[in-house]
């Protein structure tokens, strides 16, 4: 016999009692650590997205609507960038890559960008984690698309597989026109990045020009027939080789940079010159992604913020929860006293007792709710990485996980202060006696 | 309360002087001497409300007296203060009562641990006393938890604990007030017996002027 094995029995002859406040413990536990890896796990998302890019170059009204543009497909940009522009910012500055890209088109509203090949050989999702291939290859000719993770689960799309794009994308006023004259073939599809690019479909920039300048020269036909009734129609829209491109056709609507670094290291000195001396051309738009991101997670922040809040909120009225519980049982509770108290047991003794069980129903309340969100982080992991392609790491992070364990005991400590003070200060003859 | 007889003893299991006590109330009790002997077995008579269950509280340490002695087995156990007093009383005193109080959810044989370790006895000591005490006691189902124990196997528990620990005292407030006079006798004799064995002063309270031939002293407690 020892004072763990009194205080053991104690909980276990009010079993249901305590069950069901070590339960709220957990519940609490679980909840608040979810929510913080999620909240970690949303900031890593968004991180990821803009992968191993330096600077954004687009035509956008702000930094950060050309980064969830850009980068997250939320809209298509806006207003397009010439080709011309592309090659005097490319060649204003030894890059280590200058990746044209040109968003607009979509597949049954999944979005589709039309880039050269160095956005699948050099852009990385995730930096030091490149594309790789689930199955197939890059797009080489024309009308090869190349299909992230996600959008291919999602379309059940498979390498070999014809699709007919949308011009604009599912939001867009353009959405709705199909280029059904050039069906692409899907040659390859990506395995899961954890970011925004698995929903997407990525071919070459040709290919959306030839269409666009097709589009362009049908409706400038239309255009002639309707102001020349008398004219014959007999003009010739037939298929645009890229050699028959002209410059107007040529438009991007974004330029992914990267500078110079040395190896092992991701950051460069020059990336604040070059923003500086690039922004002074007022036609584009300049942004340094992870720089945006970290302002739009900071104006998130104090709403994700409330929720920690009131997970914390929880936290404590469980803890006043296992005070109510202990203080609720202390009628008989007194009597157990009481008959310590008459074998030899101090008052300060039943004072540590009491407050020892009030945190064991912390401790066990808190080891189980860590379980609980470690299991059910890894379950929300697999279900999102499953369903919409989404990769959160599906661990509790250790730091956080101690700290709010600690709390919990704590809290469990305080909350067993108030029933211990009580069995401090038990009448011990009055609570002998017979009840009546 | 007044006490209406005393005999002199020698070798004191409990010894107590100008003893005094008051409720606000205004119920007073005096006691200018009492000695109990080790091995002697005394039974507090009178009707209830005359201080008996008092008295015993009071030797415990459990009520402070307004002034006044109680030496137990030769200590001044009213100079012990606080910790001190209540591993004394863990070490020396046992005490068995008209509901038993026994912890509910321990077992029999965790009842009678639990009070040799306040008393400061090692685990293995506990287990042997315990298990010694329980049998002499006849209980045999040892790790059964009390609440499942019949009336009369619960009673022996509480005397097993009491005098497992071979204290100097053992105290009985109305042990028999809820029994027939069939079982109130035979309940008298199993503490007089269990006392006996361990060679502690028995102080017994009670209202049932039947339990009086039991005893060959009796002490008046009068309102």
């Amino acid at each position: 016999m020892n004072d763990m094995r009194i205080v053991l029995r104690s909980l276990s002859a009010r079993r249901l009692t305590s069950a069901v406040t070590i339960g709220m413990v957990m519940v609490s536990v679980a909840l608040l650590l979810v929510l913080l890896s999620l909240r970690e796990a949303a900031d890593q998302a968004f991180r990821r997205g803009t992968g191993n890019v330096h600077l954004l170059v687009s035509a956008d009204a702000s930094p950060l609507v050309a980064v969830l543009n850009g980068l997250f497909y939320a809209n298509a940009p806006a207003n397009p960038i010439s080709w011309q522009k592309y090659q005097e910012v490319a060649g204003s500055f030894p890059w280590q890559w200058a990746i044209p890209t040109q968003l607009g088109d979509s597949f049954r509203g999944s979005p589709v960008m039309a880039t050269d090949s160095a956005f699948l050989r050099d852009f990385e999702p995730v930096p030091g984690a490149p594309f790789r291939f689930s199955t197939g290859r890059a797009f080489e000719g024309e009308f090869e698309v190349v299909v992230g993770a996600h959008a291919a689960r999602e379309h059940a799309l498979h390498c070999g597989g014809k699709i007919v794009l949308n011009h604009g994308s599912s939001g867009s006023r353009e959405g709705g026109h199909e280029h059904a004259d050039h069906p692409y073939e899907v040659v390859g599809i990506l395995q899961p990045t954890g970011s925004a690019h698995d929903r997407a479909l990525f071919t070459n920039l040709e290919s959306s020009w030839i269409i666009h300048a097709e589009d362009r020269l049908e409706q400038d036909g239309a255009s002639e027939s309707e102001a020349d009734h008398d004219h014959d129609h007999d003009h010739d829209h037939g298929h645009i080789e890229t050699a028959d491109l002209a410059d107007e056709d040529k438009l991007i609507t974004g330029i992914l940079l990267r500078l110079p670094t040395r190896p092992g290291s991701d950051a460069s000195a020059s990336i604040a010159p070059q923003m500086d001396r690039l922004r002074r051309d007022t036609s584009i738009t300049v942004a340094q992604p992870a720089q945006q991101i970290g302002r739009l997670m900071a104006i998130v922040g104090d709403v994700d913020w409330l929720f920690v809040v009131m997970a914390v909120v929880v936290l404590v009225s469980s803890a006043i929860s296992i005070m109510l519980a202990m203080v609720s049982s202390m009628e008989l509770r007194r009597r157990q006293v009481a008959v310590l108290r008459v074998l030899g047991a101090s008052a300060w003794r039943v004072f540590f007792l009491t407050i020892t069980e009030s945190t064991i129903i912390g401790v066990i309340g808190a080891i189980l709710g860590a379980a609980l969100a470690v299991v059910g982080c890894q379950v929300a992991s697999a279900v999102l990485a499953s369903r919409i392609g989404m990769v959160i790491g599906g661990v509790v992070d250790l730091r956080s996980a101690s700290m709010v364990v600690a709390g919990a005991v704590v809290l469990s400590v305080l909350a067993g202060v108030l029933p211990a003070i009580k069995s401090y200060r038990t009448p011990v003859a009055r609570h002998l006696r017979p009840i009546a | 309360m007044v006490i209406a007889q005393q005999d002199s003893v020698s070798s004191t299991g409990v010894s107590i002087a100008n003893l005094q006590f008051s409720y606000d109330r205004g119920f007073q009790l005096r006691i200018p001497s009492l000695e109990v002997a080790r091995g002697e077995q005394v039974l507090l008579a009178g009707p209830s409300g005359t201080g008996k269950s008092t008295l015993l509280h009071l030797i415990a340490g459990l009520e402070e007296p307004l002034h006044g002695v109680i030496r137990i087995a030769g200590e001044d156990f009213l100079k012990l203060q606080g910790s001190r007093r209540d591993t004394f009383r863990g070490r020396h005193i046992g005490m068995i009562f008209q509901t038993f109080n026994l912890l509910q959810g321990f077992t029999a044989i965790e009842n009678v641990m639990l009070s040799l370790m306040l008393a400061g006895y090692s685990t293995e000591e506990q287990r042997r006393r315990a298990e010694s005490s329980l049998g002499r006691l006849g209980i045999t189902d040892l790790h059964a938890p009390v609440e499942t124990l019949s009336i009369g196997q619960q009673q022996r528990v509480a005397v097993a604990r009491a005098v497992a620990g071979e204290p100097s005292v053992v105290l009985a407030d109305e042990p028999t007030a809820s029994l027939d006079p069939e079982n109130a006798s035979a309940t008298i004799q199993l503490i007089k017996e269990a006392a006996r064995n361990c060679g502690a002063a028995l102080i017994v309270t009670s209202h049932d002027p039947l339990l009086r031939s039991l005893f060959t002293r009796v002490i008046e407690v009068t309102g």
